[in-house]
């Protein structure tokens, strides 16, 4: 294997990372999501959440440096130019921003169902409501489409 | 950076292979991830059952088929009639075909997890393994030993 296989290995290794990531916060945040939930429930999956946000976080890091890194080694004449490399950067910034501001809301999330786990584990009304709050479901789950757009561009490449 | 010089007409199925890939990575992370988490939270063993069982039906399953149909569409076009296969498609047929043995191991133990009301310690062990077995054949599709 010669250094270009070798970097795509570990572009390749990120977008799973990051899809798979996506996958798993998505399963759990739709479990969460469901009525009748206990708090502690949701503590539980909100928690487990956590695990996805790290393959997430390894997984952009891994697929931005060695997909730039690609680029300049790729024998095909790419370049930091081209609209579908300017396009995947572009899209890859705002899908983490995205999940950033959307993690950050279920984060308020589960810190309210922690406390109200701790006063009594009954199903709530308000934290269902915080759990499907529309605003923090568009973000997140806008963030994982953008993700599957971004794999689709490193498909086609429209413009190479 | 997946496609190399290939035809335009590989990019639907090669999307689509990945995709699937990328999905049952995600699910079979799920099942693995609630199923060890199971164990440390015995109150929530039941709902982390159901996680599992409905993670299996609701997203291994289809994934797993669109992953491998998009396989099967590429090869077909790529490696036509008889021409012969290179070895890392090979990697991918291993991982995919007895890997689908074990899935639907996965999927009975689920099954049997919602019965009992907790998830059998095998099912987070086998997914574990089928996530190794995916990370060798994107290893064995990307890098093309």
């Amino acid at each position: 294997m010669d250094t270009y296989e070798w970097l795509l290995v570990f572009h390749v290794t990120g977008a799973f990372l990051m899809l798979g990531g996506g996958v798993v916060a998505a399963t759990l945040n739709l479990t969460a999501a469901r009525r009748n939930r206990r708090p502690s429930e949701v503590v539980l999956l909100f928690g487990l959440i956590r695990i996805a946000v790290v393959a997430l976080t390894i997984g952009a890091l891994l697929a931005f440096i060695f997909g730039l890194w690609l680029v300049h080694e790729a024998p095909f004449g790419y370049s930091y130019g081209d609209g579908w490399v300017i396009a995947a950067i572009l899209l890859l910034i705002l899908s983490v921003v995205m999940g950033s501001i959307g993690g950050r809301r279920d984060g308020e999330t589960a810190r309210f169902a922690k406390a109200l786990a701790e006063q009594e584990d009954s199903p709530s009304e308000e934290l269902l409501r915080r759990v499907r709050d529309p605003a923090a479901l568009a973000l997140s789950y806008g963030s994982g489409l953008l993700l599957i757009a971004i794999l689709a561009l490193m498909m086609w490449k429209p413009g190479a | 950076m997946l496609a190399a010089l290939r035809p335009d007409s590989f990019d639907l199925p090669l999307f689509l292979h990945v995709l699937g890939a990328t999905l049952l990575f995600g699910s079979t992370a799920t099942v693995a991830i609630a199923g060890y988490a199971s164990r440390r939270t015995p109150d929530n063993s039941a709902l982390l059952a159901r996680v599992v069982a409905g993670t299996w039906v609701l997203v291994i399953l289809p994934s797993f088929i669109l992953m491998r149909a998009g396989a099967a569409w590429i090869v077909d076009k790529e490696f036509p009639g008889n021409a012969s296969e290179p070895g890392w498609v090979g990697v991918g047929f291993i991982v995919s075909e007895p890997g689908a043995l074990l899935l639907i191991a996965v999927g009975i133990l689920a099954w049997v997890s919602v019965r009992k009301k907790r998830v059998l310690l095998a099912v987070p062990i086998l997914a574990s393994i089928y996530l190794l077995a995916l990370a060798v054949a994107w290893f064995a599709m990307a890098g093309k030993p």
